[in-house]
């Protein structure tokens, strides 16, 4: 089966880019593609400049589910980028702990994954792949999905803080319309399998962004209805709703 | 954000309410333990010499002394030193050999097809058949022993850290690869610690298994170890020290036993369990 077909994509470095489309469009494998898990049957992959082969241990990549390690506490969950990259113990477990800090975790070191909520798995789940400076393309497959809408826009905006100035480039997975204005500068709009990207627009909302407000902001409409539009004919042509 | 997490601040609170309460069952549970073993001891002392032949059943009395005389006399110690030597050999001989080749065989994939239904056939082969065997070409020391209880074992930590492998998450594996592990970091802090709960299953069933091997070996043929003790009361129709045999091997399994569960309190803290389990 051919999940993508002619994808032309060109990610600007330090922007924050939303894949949206209908389900089943190989968003994912886009995705899977960059961090090298998936080769492409024809075609490359390019991470600054350089041939993607094997996997890409320069990215950081948040999955859907939170696959955080049972056995480890918060804390160790957090550390194990920089543990795996060799950083000494009380390096990462200073840095862990600002990063657990920036989202309110403090307090929660030693919990194990099954005594923290949903969303705080994903906080560890976001954080633990932010706390690896060492990466500058952060890959997220809807990181937020399974979350209840008031979680989910609290965790928009602590992405958003913790993306903002870092100078680091966001390709975030989802199917929600309203997240994808919230939080990208730029969204690419996926056609029905096999993939291929119908449109890419530019969101052009100022920063900082207030996701709680995002639909008064000066511009949304425009921008929502224009991708509704596209996604429509999509959705149509396929007669499946939006998702996966 | 502030309130999410003070939410979860009362959450954590009700966890050790629900850990206070499942404590408060476990002492309920206990009493009524304590007064079934009560009720089944009574029982057997009245049934005796009642309903079955004193010769027979003996009672919880005459056991208790026959155990004490045993103690004293140094004859059970003498018999125990043997087979709690062949029993913990073999068990920590069977296991280590179960999970080695277990991760052995889980490094080379394409070979667990092929191995599959050989390892299912010598674990179906019941290992008692092989005692005489073991005798013959072992002779009657404590070496067929420590191989049959050590057989007892292998099987079945060996299937079962294979099938913990099998349970790995790939994607799990995959978002640590993304991280930069190494193969080796991937085995040492992802695949082994997820195969951990079958493991330490396997390691708590086999105590009994290892122990069931060492008495059997010296049921066949032995002059020492508790076995051979057992035998040698029975065939003097000396039940009370029978039962006073068994009774030290009940007590051994209980000690193994309670000596895993620290190991296992350590290496499992992660794991939920039921009281704390996230609703």
């Amino acid at each position: 089966m051919t999940a993508l077909r002619d994808v032309n994509l060109r990610v600007r470095p330090g922007e924050f880019l939303c894949l949206i489309g209908p389900s089943g469009c190989g968003k994912s494998t886009v995705l899977n593609m960059f961090a090298g898990l998936t080769a492409p049957t024809d075609g490359l992959v390019l991470h600054d400049g350089r041939p993607v082969s094997g996997v890409n241990t320069r990215v950081g990549y948040v999955t859907q589910d939170d696959n955080l390690l049972p056995w480890r506490t918060t804390l160790a969950n957090v550390e194990i980028a920089l543990e795996l990259k060799g950083v000494g113990r009380e390096a990462r477990r200073e840095r862990a702990r600002q990063y657990l800090a920036r989202v309110g975790l403090q307090g929660f070191e030693d919990h194990y994954p099954h005594e923290l909520s949903g969303g705080m798995r994903k906080r560890v789940s976001i954080v633990r792949t932010l706390v690896d400076e060492s990466v500058n393309v952060i890959l997220m497959d809807e990181p937020l999905g399974p979350l209840d809408a008031q979680t989910r826009l609290l965790l928009q905006d602590e992405l958003l803080q913790l993306w903002q100035g870092s100078g680091r480039t966001v390709i975030f997975v989802t199917h929600d319309l309203v997240e994808a204005i919230a939080l990208s500068d730029r969204i690419a709009i996926f056609s029905r399998a096999p993939g291929q990207i119908k449109e890419l627009r530019e969101v052009g909302i100022d920063r900082p962004r207030d996701v709680f407000h995002i639909h008064e902001a000066p511009g949304f409409a425009a921008i929502y209805d224009a991708i509704w539009n596209d996604l429509r004919d999509e959705i149509r042509r396929g007669r499946e709703p939006i998702g996966g | 954000m502030a309130e999410g997490v003070h939410e979860e601040r009362l959450r954590t609170r009700e966890i050790h309410r629900a850990r206070r309460a499942a404590r408060a069952d476990r002492l309920r549970v206990l009493g009524w333990q304590l007064l079934l073993l009560a009720l089944f001891l009574a029982s057997w002392a009245w049934a005796s010499g009642r309903v079955l032949d004193r010769l027979f059943l003996s009672d919880p009395v005459s056991v208790a002394r026959a155990f004490w005389a045993i103690l004293l006399r140094g004859t059970l110690w003498f018999h125990l030193r043997f087979t709690l030597t062949e029993t913990l050999l073999g068990y920590v001989i069977g296991a280590t050999l179960g999970l080695a080749s277990a991760l052995l065989v889980s490094l080379i994939p394409a070979g667990e097809p092929v191995l599959r239904p050989f390892v299912l056939l010598a674990y179906a082969t019941p290992k008692i058949a092989l005692a005489p065997l073991m005798i013959i070409w072992f002779g009657i020391g404590i070496a067929p022993k420590v191989l049959l209880a050590a057989a007892f074992v292998f099987f079945v930590v060996f299937l079962s850290t294979l099938a913990g492998i099998g349970t790995v998450s790939a994607e799990l594996v995959s978002v640590v690869r993304v991280m930069g592990a190494t193969p080796l970091a991937v085995f040492g802090k992802v695949v082994l610690p997820s195969a951990s709960p079958f493991i330490v299953t396997a390691l708590r069933i086999t105590i009994p298994a290892a122990l069931i091997g060492a008495i059997i070996g010296e049921f066949i043929s032995a002059n020492r170890g508790v076995g051979y003790l057992i035998n040698a009361a029975s065939s003097r129709y000396a039940t009370a020290e029978v039962f006073a045999g068994i009774l030290s091997l009940l007590l051994v399994v209980l000690l193994m036993n309670a000596a895993l569960s620290a190991v296992e309190r350590r290496w499992l803290r992660w794991a939920p369990r039921p009281e704390t389990a996230a609703p």
